[in-house]
């Protein structure tokens, strides 16, 4: 699955820019097809691998959890003060923005803890209700976690730092998961809210 | 040589506007709100050098954080790294921007529980170079 995943991304790469090229050639035209500015869209949707982790009210989620609505996918921890705020709070502000136009619920924000030692789910249930309602946040042993992000090329990890604490390394793309649970597109950084709220609609209609 | 700790003196404790021609100006100071069950916020700022010679902040303290650090978040390959440094350098003439995604303050275990107004004090080993106050921002 994991080279048939990887070369689904990279196919979809270079769709994108092919896109990219096009409009860009467009650009003086007054028609032009809808097409995401940023995000990335594999070819296939791609079955996740299958989960448990602990969801930040205590509950066992496994893959099924995320079906049923679309999901945007991050993976990042609470200790962090730059680049996990700034992108939750990115996705926020999108999902507002979006609740007034689009068709049916906003994708759902799902946060996946690289942290599971300082992440528990009483951590993760205040965090995560500060970036709205409805919102999911997923903790579980090291080992559980890998089982979902290495499939998916998803990196972290742990590293130590002077003064005795630590920090983590960890991938900064955002995931976009379809109501059947499929990765079906992907966001890299850096975040912009604007560019969340022209391409979500254009890439949850396309299904 | 010109005292660079006399000339950022006159800054000192002042409000520093974008028409301020004090040696070293702040513009845009934003001190995150700490996130509920956490207890850290992040500073960022634009600080600007009209001075001749290069400004090295090696330190900052706040008396509303038990202790802040300096850090710099760097995304390479799509993998986000999070690492103190030594040191902002401030070119002569120029302005280095500390944002999101980029050199940041760490401001580490607020000493209360409610914030409102923070005060940054930045340092060149023992010599305070400038202190400024803003209002803790909002999402």
């Amino acid at each position: 699955m994991n080279r048939t995943l990887l070369i689904a991304i990279l196919i979809a790469a270079l769709a994108a820019g092919t896109l990219l090229a096009l409009n860009g050639d467009r650009s003086g035209g007054t028609a032009m097809a809808a097409a995401p500015r940023v995000a990335t869209v594999l070819p296939e949707p791609q079955t996740l691998p299958e989960f448990s982790l602990t969801d930040h009210t205590g509950a066992e989620r496994d893959r099924s959890f995320l079906e049923g609505q679309w999901n945007l996918v991050f993976f990042g921890f609470t200790h962090c003060p730059d680049i996990c705020p700034t992108t939750l709070a990115t996705l926020s502000s999108a999902r507002k923005e979006l609740a007034e136009s689009y068709a049916g619920t906003p994708p759902r924000i799902v946060l996946v803890s690289v942290d599971p030692e300082r992440d528990t789910p009483e951590k993760l249930a205040e965090y995560i209700n500060y970036f709205g309602e409805g919102n999911l946040a997923l903790t579980g042993p090291e080992a559980s976690i890998r089982e979902l992000t290495e499939p998916l090329f998803v990196y972290f990890n742990r590293v130590p730092l002077e003064n005795g604490s630590y920090t983590v390394d960890h991938s900064s793309v955002v995931l976009l998961v379809d109501p059947e649970g499929r990765f079906h597109a992907l966001f890299s950084g850096p975040h912009n809210a604007a560019d969340y709220v022209h391409d979500l609609p254009i890439v949850t209609s396309q299904t | 040589m010109r005292s660079l700790p006399l000339l950022l003196s006159l800054c000192l404790l002042s409000a520093c506007g974008p028409a301020d021609d004090s040696p070293l100006v702040v513009y845009g100071l934003e001190v995150t709100p700490p996130r509920p069950g956490m207890n850290m916020s992040a500073g960022y700022f634009e600080i600007h050098n009209n001075t001749g010679d290069a400004v090295r902040i090696t330190r900052a303290e706040s008396p509303q954080f038990e202790a802040v650090e300096l850090h710099e978040t760097t995304t390479v390959d799509g993998v986000s790294r999070m690492r103190p440094v030594d040191a902002l350098v401030i070119a002569p003439g120029t302005t280095l921007k500390l944002e999101r995604g980029g050199k940041h303050l760490m401001l580490m275990r607020p000493v209360e529980a409610s914030l409102e107004t923070v005060e940054l004090r930045l340092y060149s080993g023992d010599t305070l170079l400038l202190s400024v106050n803003t209002q803790v921002a909002s999402d």
